[in-house]
Formats: C-alpha cells, structure tokens, sequence
C-alpha cells in the first residue's frame, strides 16, 4: 500500500528537510545548560506520533479524497511538531517570525484537515457498512472471516446469536435461525475438483445475499452449510423466506469453469424459532435448527428415492 | 483376536522390520499433495506452510517422492497454526481412497473394510485400524503409528471423513457410523456437525469408529454384475491370496502388536529391547522419539485386549485380570479406571 503513496512521503521528507535547513541557517544552537529535557521527549514524541498515525494510515488506505485529508492534516501537524521540538535546540533573534508562524499556524490548519478527513471518513465507513450489510451486524469481527465466501463463520454466529437472543427474549420478539444446506455437495467437489467447489460456495454466498432482508445476516457455518439469521421474524416469514431461496437456488445455473456446463443444485432448510416461554442458548438454538434440517434431508431423500 | 482361554504358549512373535518417524514411504502424490494444494488455495502462505518439513514445492512433481511421517506430522502441524487449519482434514475426504482402485470393487461394507484392512499402510499410513467385534457392532479402532500426539484429531478428522463420505457414496445412503474420539470437544465443533454428522462421542475411551454389524452385508452398487456373496469371516485376519507386500508396519504399530501377541509372557522393557535387536536406553529413546514410553504402550494394549475381552461372553475378570498380569481383578479395574475414565463394567 506504500508504494501507492510515495509521492506524499517524499513531499514530507522535502518539507521537513527544508525545515531543518531553514532552522541552521538562520538560528544558533543552545548550549546544552538551558536545553529542557523534558519538552524534548515530549514535543519530540508527539510529533514522532503523528508520523506513525500518518504511516499506518497510509498503509491501510487505497488512495483518494478522504487519503488526502487525511494525510495532508496529519503532515501538518508532524511539521508544526517537528519546529516545536526544534526550537528546543535552536533559538532565533527576537526579530524572526516565521518560527511561530510555522509552529503556531501549522497545527490549526493541520487539525482542520484532519478533521474535515476524518468527516469524511465516516461518510465512507457509512457507504462501506451499507456494502457490509447482511454480512454483519451489531459488532465487527475480522478474524473468523472465511477466505472463500467472505462472510463471518461458525464463530461470530454463536456470539452474533448470544447477543441478539437476550434482547430478543427481553422484547418478547421471535427470531429465526435458518440452516442452508447443499444437497450431495460431496459429489460436485469430487466431479469438478475443490476449486470448483470453493468458486460455487463463493457464488452461492452472493446469491443468497441477494435473496435476503437488509436486516438479516447470513455467515457460512461450514462446509456447504450456510446460516441465516432472521431478526424479528415469525414462523410464517421464515417459511416464506426460506422458501425462495430454495426455489431461487434451484434455478441457480452455476458454471463450471472449464467445460462451461451448468451445474444445478438443490438444498434443504432447517428453521428453528426462539420460544417466548423458555430462554434460548446460542447452541441450543442452532441444535434444534440442526435437527430439523437432518429431518428435512431425510425427507428429502426419501421422495428423491421415490421418484428414481 | 484370541480368548484368553485358547492361547497357546509355544507362540512367541519376534518382530519384523519396521519403519520409523523419518522412514520415507509415504507417496508424495496422494492426500498430501492435495493438502498442500488445497491449503495454498485457502490462503496459506507458502513459506509458512512449508516451514521446517523439508518440502520443497517444486519437488511435488516428482512421482517417486516420498514422506516421512515426521515431515507429515509438520506439515500439519504447520497447517493448524492458520486460524482456519482445522477445515481442511474434513476436506480431504476424496483424495485418501480414490488412488485406490481396488476399493471399489467392495460390494458391500465388508468387502471394502477387508481391503482396507489388507492394504491400510498404503491407504492410511499414519493410523492402523483395529477391527473388534463387540456383540452387535464392529468397532474399529485406530492407533497411532508413529507418535502423532496433538495433531491425532486432524488425523481421526481425516480418516472418519473420508470413510463417512466414501461408504455413502458406494452405499448410496448415509451409513449410521458412530464416532468417537479421546479428546475434549473443540472449538471447531462445527466442522464436526457438518462432515460428520451428531453421531460423534468426545472424551471416548479410545479413537474408533463403529457400526451396526447388520450393515456389513447390505449390498452396495457396483459396476460390474458379478454380485459377490456375502461371505462370512473376521476382517482383519490375513486371508489375502496371491501376492501381497509383506507387512511393514510403523514402529509403534510393531511394539504394539509385539506386546499384544505376546501378552502371555509379560513382556518387559529388557526383553522387548533384547527381542528388537536394540539395548533398553536405545529403545527407550526410540520411543521417545515416537513421543511415547515402554509404559504407554504396554498399557494401550493390555487396554485394548482388556477392551476385547470384556466385550465376550464367559470371560471373568478375574480371568482378565491374571491374563493381563495384574495381582488381582481390583487392580485391573483401578488399572481400567485410570486407562479409559471408567470401570471395567460390561460395555
């Protein structure tokens, strides 16, 4: 990510160069009796951390408006820093201003920067958290995330479902769990090798994202079983839900990358609701889902076995 | 497996050779090709993953390349350090018995575990299994063949996959196979709900994996039309004709069975090095180099033939107790207590 921003880095580099130039050149050193140890570490080290802010942020973040800001104010305010902690060492006649000028006038116009970069930077984390949307939901986690769907797992669910269960059971609303699982995903994987597999996993992700709510949240528990949780939400919704995806992934025409065929497959539901009459664990919840989609797959079976 | 009743004293086993933890034998190309494959596609880093194993990708290529055990037990070990390692033991289920053909000429349950049992080293290297008959079910143990330690659960993970996965899909239905497994539940606990199913015991007395004895002679699709009667015999024993490979089995495996057989003698750390051609501090590093001790193993099979036994009809404790050299039945069942967590009772 650097190298997107090695511009910037070397515009400071400048700056602070001429900075240092223009502070021996026209200013005495102190003799080291009257220099203040204490403002050398601590103006030094503020301005050392806005240089670290400045590296991570430049690290973190493709370039851009909000970058720029960003940037900018931070380098402001490592400058304004950078001239405090210099003039620790270096004093100028009475006469010179522009000292102050750089010290004094530097910080403010930095802060404004960074403010007006960090402004922005919440209108991003809005777009950004629209885009996150049925993928997570109350509290982020990015450990856990799967390399192939990028969605949450089995992990984040449990603590997702912990915290949404109490406030669920405090407000007399019902949620549902739905467990969506891959008819014979074995055989897809051992036909078309795992790589096929993962692409398939990974496009039904976002197929299943577009069939669902803004409001529910759906993570990858593992293997091919996919997990859906649908807040607020009764038994007939649920049942209604899960009832399109199943019809829309049955006509879900994944193809396989090398020979281009189409590739279909079904899948089987399990739905579990909290209770209003009894407290719901995490784990007690997604057993009862787990039930009722072992119950659904052996249904399924049989009248699969029925019509062959 | 014999009764206690009907050993007879002249048989004494001498062991044969073995192989060791940095023995190269295992085929390069099989599952842990795949492994390497499949983990550099979930995001692995190479260098990461090939840390310390003495594995060079390039050299995967090469048909002749083999394994050791040791190479293998790091590679994995190096696999579990990513924070979603776990997965890929319950992936691997296609890749462990389709390099073998002779698989699939089983035509029903019995038939395929009797070539497994005939050809595990090639199949599964690592752990052997151990077939029991234990009233209605057969209960197939797996033992460890060279010292995996903390990477046994991807190894279990690995193998009950690929049999759960496999038998269903010659079977045509998901067979009721039973899992259990020595150690804690983890924290992954849903891989195991996903691959294999609810039937899975943690804290278990020992690694197996069993099934009603009624499923062994239900009929499997098979391709050809020669429908193969059900023949009635104990897998497990060599029947094989023809020619076969003789037998190499992993060190462990070898001072297993070793103690096993010659249960009858009370064989001792002096006389087990003396019979392995080694001194008692050569055979003591040995094992321990294989993460285990004369103790250790001499206890697993005194657990296993006491497991064994317990499960027939007609055999006391007591009996077991002086087979087992133990000073009386008491003692066997503290011995018991301490092996498996609970008392010796009839299963």
């Amino acid at each position: 990510m650097l190298k997107l921003h090695q511009w910037k880095l070397l515009a400071l580099g400048l700056a602070a160069n001429i900075l240092l130039s223009a502070n021996f050149a026209l200013g005495d050193t102190k003799r080291w009796n009257v220099i203040n140890w204490l403002d050398v570490i601590s103006e030094g080290g503020a301005a050392l951390l806005a240089l670290v802010w400045l590296l991570l942020i430049l690290q973190s973040r493709p370039a851009g408006r909000v970058t720029q800001w960003l940037s900018l104010g931070l380098s402001c305010i490592f400058l304004a820093g950078f001239q405090d902690w210099l003039d620790e060492f270096i004093t100028f006649p009475d006469a010179a201003l522009w000292d102050h000028w750089v010290e004094s006038g530097l910080m403010p116009i930095g802060l404004g920067l960074l403010t007006l970069g960090i402004y922005h930077w919440h209108q991003e984390q809005i777009a950004i958290n629209e885009q996150l949307r049925k993928r997570e939901r109350l509290f982020r986690e990015h450990r856990g995330l799967d390399f192939i769907t990028q969605l949450n797992g089995a992990t984040y669910l449990r603590k997702q479902l912990q915290q949404e269960l109490s406030t669920h059971y405090h407000s007399h609303s019902s949620l549902a769990l739905v467990f969506i699982d891959i008819d014979y995903f074995d055989d897809t994987n051992r036909r078309y090798g795992h790589q096929e597999g993962d692409r398939f996993l990974q496009a039904l992700g976002e197929f299943i994202l577009l069939n669902i709510r803004g409001t529910d949240l759906l993570c990858r528990y593992a293997g091919d079983r996919f997990a859906l949780v649908l807040p607020n939400t009764g038994r007939i919704m649920a049942e209604a839900l899960s009832a399109e995806i199943t019809r829309a992934l049955h006509h879900f025409a994944f193809k396989s990358r090398t020979q281009g065929e189409s590739i279909f497959h079904t899948a089987s539901i399990g739905i579990a609701l909290t209770d209003s009459h009894r407290q719901d664990t995490a784990d007690s919840l997604i057993e009862r889902a787990t039930i009722a989609l072992l119950h659904a797959k052996e249904k399924r079976k049989s009248t699969l076995d029925k019509v062959a | 497996m014999s009764f206690p009743h009907s050993t007879t004293h002249d048989c004494y086993y001498f062991p044969q050779t073995w192989r060791e933890i940095d023995t190269p034998f295992i085929y390069a190309g099989g599952w842990p090709h795949s492994l390497i494959e499949l983990a550099c596609a979930r995001g692995h880093q190479e260098h990461k993953l090939l840390r310390n194993t003495g594995i060079f990708l390039q050299d995967l290529a090469h048909n002749t390349l083999q394994f050791s055990a040791a190479q293998l037990f790091q590679l994995i070990e190096n696999i579990l350090k990513h924070p979603a390692g776990h997965e890929l033991a319950f992936l691997l289920c296609h890749d462990v018995f389709t390099n073998n053909a002779k698989l699939d000429n089983a035509a029903n349950l019995h038939d395929f575990l009797e070539l497994f049992a005939g050809h595990s080293y090639a199949i599964s290297p690592l752990l052997s299994p151990h077939f029991h008959y234990e009233q209605e079910r057969l209960v197939i143990y797996w033992q460890d063949n060279f010292g995996a330690d903390l990477i046994m659960p991807f190894l279990l993970e690995m193998i009950f996959t690929a049999l759960q996965v496999y038998t269903r899909r010659r079977a045509g239905y998901q067979l009721p196979w039973a899992f259990h497994v020595s150690h804690n539940k983890p924290a992954y606990i849903e891989q195991y709900q996903v691959h294999l199913g609810e039937r899975v015991l943690f804290n278990a007395r020992g690694n197996a994996v069993s099934i009603a004895r009624t499923e062994l002679y239900r009929q499997w699709h098979t391709s050809d039309s020669s429908i193969q009667l059900a023949q009635v015999s104990t897998i497990g024993e060599n029947r094989h004709h023809g020619i076969t490979t003789p037998v190499v089995r992993g060190f462990l495996h070898e001072i297993y069975h070793y103690l096993k057989t010659n249960i009858q003698h009370n064989p001792h750390l002096e006389k087990t090095a003396q019979d392995f051609g080694m001194s008692s501090a050569s055979l003591k590093r040995k094992l321990q180099k294989h993460n285990s001790s004369f103790q250790q193993q001499f206890d697993q099979a005194r657990k296993h033939l006491a497991l064994d036994w317990l499960s027939k009809e007609g055999v006391t404790q007591e009996e077991i107790a002086q087979h087992l050299h133990f000073y009386d039945a008491a003692n066997l069942r503290r011995a018991f207590k301490r092996w498996t967590g609970q008392l010796p009772g009839k299963l």
